[in-house]
């Protein structure tokens, strides 16, 4: 994990030396930036690994939750899985208090992820379903679309409480 | 299984085949390969994207309406089997794709109506406006006419004979 994070970071430095370059040579430096902006805006999507921040959907009181472990793969979880994570921010008298190390499973997550027939699926964000170490749900509600893998996985208290399944 | 629409080209999407994108408001636009999706990144919009369905239909290349796109319909209950009625829906597309061909020929070919002559038209009057550019003033001032005079070209038989063992 860290040498992936070590690699991209270098790659970004290497192209902000590159667009240095190109200033002090005056050679097409406002496009060299758009270009890079573009890199950025179009960035391919990875696991959910340690330090991800992801949203939380439900009403346990937790906002963000940060992963600090991947329950199952090597590289981390994609979406179903399940991970440890650390509450970031949290609403004032919810369940979860912030800084405490919570379960999760993720619902949406902005890497696709291969369907039992072929098919791929991805959504928009990153998000998360606090669980406790049993799998049950600590909130009683959970907004935003689902997918309809959770199935397999065991979670279909999840996907009782789900607004939309996908 | 349902055979899906895409949401860029309107193509079938196959089960197995493509990729979904679900927005955070539930809505899901299904794609059929990586370059509809991709065009879909982009946020172009497939009804100035020439090659999709979408285009086509709105400026009048394809039908739009006909009675042989009211068979494809979305339903929602399973129809239950029934060995007559499956047979008779297995005769019955044959025709109805041929039906549909027939009719898109026809289509096309009302479309194309008058192409011809206004490409001639167009052909003409470029050809008026610009003889000087083939014909100097002073060889057109002596013959006014727009084509060239037919000039024959003698190919000796030997030259030809020559030039085949090179290629080889």
């Amino acid at each position: 994990m860290a040498a992936n994070l070590a690699s991209k970071c270098s790659r970004v430095g290497r192209s902000l030396f590159l667009g240095l370059g190109n200033n002090l040579s005056n050679l097409l430096s406002t496009s060299h930036e758009m270009t890079h902006s573009h890199f950025l805006s179009q960035q391919q999507r990875t696991f959910i690994q340690m330090r991800t921040v992801l949203k939380v959907m439900d009403n346990s009181g937790a906002k963000k939750v940060m992963c600090i472990q991947a329950l199952k793969g090597k590289k981390g979880a994609r979406l179903g899985d399940t991970i440890v994570a650390s509450v970031k921010e949290a609403m004032p008298n919810g369940k979860v208090k912030k800084e405490k190390v919570v379960y999760g499973v993720v619902v949406r997550a902005a890497m696709q992820r291969g369907r039992c027939d072929g098919s791929e699926v991805k959504f928009d964000d990153n998000a998360v379903v606090l669980v406790d170490k049993q799998g049950q749900p600590i909130g009683t509600r959970v907004f935003g679309p689902v997918p309809h893998e959770l199935r397999k996985k065991k979670h279909v208290k999840i996907l009782t409480l789900a607004e939309h399944i996908a | 299984m349902r055979l899906e629409k895409c949401w860029f080209c309107s193509s079938t999407v196959y089960p197995g085949h493509g990729i979904q994108f679900v927005r955070n408001d539930a809505k899901i636009f299904r794609f059929c390969r990586s370059k509809c999706h991709k065009n879909f990144k982009m946020k172009r919009n497939p009804r100035k994207v020439k090659w999709t369905k979408a285009y086509r239909r709105l400026n009048g290349k394809d039908m739009t309406q006909d009675s042989t796109f009211e068979f494809e319909r979305k339903r929602n209950r399973p129809e239950r089997y029934d060995r007559s009625l499956a047979e008779n829906t297995l005769k019955a597309i044959k025709k109805i794709d041929k039906i549909r061909v027939a009719r898109e020929e026809r289509h096309h070919s009302k479309r194309m109506v008058g192409k011809k002559s206004k490409e001639r038209k167009e052909a003409a009057v470029e050809l008026e406006q610009g003889i000087t550019m083939v014909k100097a003033p002073s060889v057109l001032a002596q013959d006014q006419s727009l084509t060239l005079p037919k000039i024959k070209v003698k190919v000796s038989q030997a030259q030809s004979e020559k030039n085949q063992p090179m290629e080889e």
